[in-house]
């Protein structure tokens, strides 16, 4: 055997700093490498623990005690305990609660499966290679950044105003669209179809991801156009569809700042949406364990949703990595 | 190296001491807190007025904040429950009571007493509102009544006289078709169903909606609203009101919107107070007449005459005498209402209400003249609302009741029967 020389570079060897105290002396480089790694990410930490962690904790907390603002001082501590009675109010003695639940229900079942569908039919359109599809792209996702803001809900209540309304304009009717309780639901649910945009952009990088020679191989079998998408398109496209339907869910779910400006929860709350609801029985009523313990029940139920999604998924979701 | 240590340590001493010698030479100026509601008129005439006292008042520094009504008290509350308060708030008589329960306003009898708030011109029986337990907690802003607005061009278009100010409600209804059927537009907004009208209708039959220990509502026969509802309900068919589908575009929205100045309505209900900004959003070459509201066949007058808001000072406020300076000044300071032109009410010192009168504009003058008038025919001041009223006015009476019943979906005796039921369930928590 040859002598070989072997040389140790710092990073083959491990960092191989003379530690300077006696704290680092006794502490395994595993212990010291972490803790650096914590203070660089402290900021962060910090303000994960102050803004969303404690946040999230004391409105459990609160959830299980009659906590109202002015009546019980939260510092001073002098609201009580009662146990389920917030969760046995909610579900037995608020007739507003179940109006709001259908409403979500009903906004969640229509805004998201129409949004999925438009934001995949524009994708399909804006899969070419043209120039000048960058700029389209760009237009369709335009409302989906501003649409979230006061202006766009402002606009929206002129849109489908009675008399002077763009909606009734074009339409050629004289619907109510805030005051009639059949048709109130639309003007949110179009406006959240309106913003399809960002479901779009992941379905159009999902559809990049095709290989084209599927699509060829498929035209030369003799395939229409409808046959390719049902038996190409849409199964490859699965693992996007349940990531979109996911996600639509879940924001679906949470929908306010609309609800809030365009209708309120009018008329007859039909369009009072759960968290609208929660925002009313929090900052109007003041009523916040209350509030908190309806916020918790909006957690399990999306979180009960999702699973449904999940567990179904084995039976639609097609991976191209799968052997199936 | 020693030296430019030496330097760094001299020029961090000078960085922080100096900030603490200058803030010595400003030592003296006191900075004080006030908030109220409003429109936009009445911020712009309460900023001018405030600018005028600090003028007055060189060393005094009013920092402000506003909002509109609907905001307000969730604002106010949020800044209570994070020990906030400003030193001066403009108050609600609903308001009031629940506030000195929970010890967040202070007794202003000292300032009273030392002469900060002069008083000395203002009748005993417009401080009476704002007294809780012997002790006055809010100085009234000015004096108030529900006022039916009448556009009076419409009226003599449509060729219908001037009811009497002691019409009642089957007049109103007779009225209004005439107006309706003459001119074609609503004959009323959609407020009719207002709270406070239900409160009113209920004092015109001489009862109170809430008893007297605010354990449960005060009147026994739901016929009265029931009735009334029909009322609103028969005119709605007949296209002389607004149906609550047509309504929905114009709830909450300013006084620029507001039916009786876009010309949709030939009448409307409004604090007397508020009829300046309406009168304002209406512009030039308006006539406007304001009139009692009606009341029920052979009922007393549902007027009463009410402090429209108060000025009260929080308990944790820092700078409570010139809070009480300042709170003078609205009340009593010539120059300041003529900028607030009694747009929060007439003005409750005489000597200021004598001296805004005789340069008032037409509209002021209607107002101070419905006011002198109202103070001859009007019911006593109804005990403020209980504790949970905002609960029953948020969650039960337009939810359960009203909106299901103009809407359509639910009779008035179900509505009425279904909103004693819930309404007595959350007073009688009161203790």
């Amino acid at each position: 055997m040859a002598e070989t020389t072997i040389s140790v570079t710092g990073s083959e060897a491990g960092i191989q700093k003379k530690p300077r105290s006696l704290f680092w002396r006794r502490r395994s480089r595993f212990q010291h490498n972490n803790l650096v790694g914590y203070l660089f990410i402290s900021p962060w930490l910090m303000g994960f623990l102050l803004f969303a962690l404690l946040p999230i904790v004391s409105s459990l907390v609160l959830s299980f005690t009659n906590y109202d603002v002015l009546r019980h001082h939260i510092l001073k501590a002098d609201w009580d305990y009662i146990g389920f009675d917030n969760f046995h109010r909610m579900f037995y003695d608020d007739f507003r609660y179940w109006k709001s639940v259908k409403a979500t229900l009903r906004y969640v079942s229509y805004a998201v499966p129409l949004r999925l569908i438009f934001a995949l039919a524009v994708a399909m359109l804006l899969n070419t290679k043209r120039r000048g599809v960058y700029l389209y792209r760009a237009a369709y996702y335009a409302p989906s950044v501003v649409g979230g803001s006061v202006a766009v809900a402002v606009m929206w209540r002129q849109i489908f105003g009675q008399e002077d309304g763009l909606i009734n304009a074009i339409l050629g009717v004289d619907i109510a669209w805030f005051g009639d309780p059949r048709y109130a639901m639309w003007t949110l649910i179009s406006l959240a179809v309106w913003q399809f945009g960002s479901p779009m952009l992941i379905f159009l990088a999902g559809l990049r991801q095709i290989p084209p020679e599927y699509y060829e191989a498929a035209a030369i079998d003799g395939a229409n156009a409808f046959q390719r998408f049902r038996k190409i398109t849409l199964p490859l496209l699965t693992p996007i569809i349940f990531f979109n339907l996911v996600m639509q869910t879940i924001h679906g779910f949470q929908q306010f700042t609309q609800a809030f400006i365009v209708t309120g929860g009018r008329p007859l709350d039909r369009t009072l949406l759960y968290p609208l609801y929660v925002y009313n029985r929090a900052f109007v009523s003041f009523q916040m364990g209350y509030a908190s313990a309806m916020s918790w029940v909006l957690l399990i139920v999306i979180a009960f949703c999702t699973a449904i999604v999940f567990a179904t998924s084995r039976y639609w979701v097609y991976y191209q990595s799968d052997e199936r | 190296m020693k030296s430019g240590k030496a330097l760094i340590i001299l020029v961090l001493l000078v960085a922080l001491l100096a900030p603490a010698t200058a803030a010595y030479g400003k030592q003296e100026k006191v900075e004080l807190h006030i908030t109220w509601w409003g429109s936009q008129t009445r911020h712009d005439k309460t900023i001018a007025a405030i600018e005028l006292f600090e003028t007055q008042n060189p060393n005094i520094d009013v920092i402000y904040e506003f909002s509109g009504w609907g905001d307000y008290w969730t604002l106010m509350t949020t800044k209570a429950s994070g020990d906030n308060l400003p030193d001066v708030m403009q108050h609600d008589y609903a308001f009031m009571y629940e506030w000195y329960s929970r010890d967040l306003l202070m007794p202003l009898d000292e300032f009273i007493a030392d002469g900060t708030i002069n008083l000395a011109d203002v009748p005993p029986a417009l401080l009476e509102s704002g007294q809780i337990d012997g002790k006055q907690y809010g100085i009234s802003l000015g004096t108030n009544s529900q006022a039916m607005m009448l556009d009076l061009d419409a009226f003599e278009k449509a060729g219908v006289e001037l009811p009497s100010p002691q019409w009642t409600w089957t007049e109103f209804e007779e009225t209004c078709l005439k107006l309706h059927e003459a001119l074609d537009i609503w004959c009323f907004g959609g407020t009719l169903e207002d709270e406070a009208l239900w409160k009113s209708l209920y004092l015109g039959y001489g009862e109170w909606v809430f008893a007297e220990d605010n354990k449960s509502l005060g009147y026994d026969s739901d016929e009265h609203i029931v009735e009334f509802l029909n009322m609103i309900l028969r005119l709605m068919d007949k296209g002389a009101l607004p149906t609550e589908a047509e309504w929905a575009e114009y709830e909450d929205q300013g006084p620029e919107n507001n039916p009786i100045v876009t010309g949709k309505a030939a009448m409307a209900y409004h604090w007397s107070n508020q009829v300046v900004a309406v009168a304002n959003a209406a512009g030039e070459g308006r006539h406007f007449k304001l009139w009692h509201l009606p009341r029920p066949e052979g009922g007393q007058p549902e007027n009463y005459v009410k402090p429209s808001m108060f000025f009260a000072i929080p308990a944790s406020a820092k700078h409570p005498k010139e809070a009480a300076m300042l709170i003078d000044f609205f009340t009593n300071s010539l120059e300041a209402n003529e900028i607030l032109a009694a747009e929060r009410g007439v003005p409750i010192s005489t000597v200021v209400w004598e001296h805004l009168y005789e340069s008032a504009d037409p509209v002021q003058q209607e107002i101070f003249d419905f006011l002198a008038r109202v103070t001859e025919d009007s019911s006593p001041v109804p005990p403020p609302d209980p504790a949970g009223w905002a609960e029953i006015r948020d969650n039960l009476y337009e939810p359960l009741f009203i909106d299901p019943v103009l809407y359509g979906e639910i009779s008035p005796e179900e509505g009425a029967a279904a909103f004693r039921e819930e309404a007595n369930l959350v007073l009688s928590r009161n203790e």
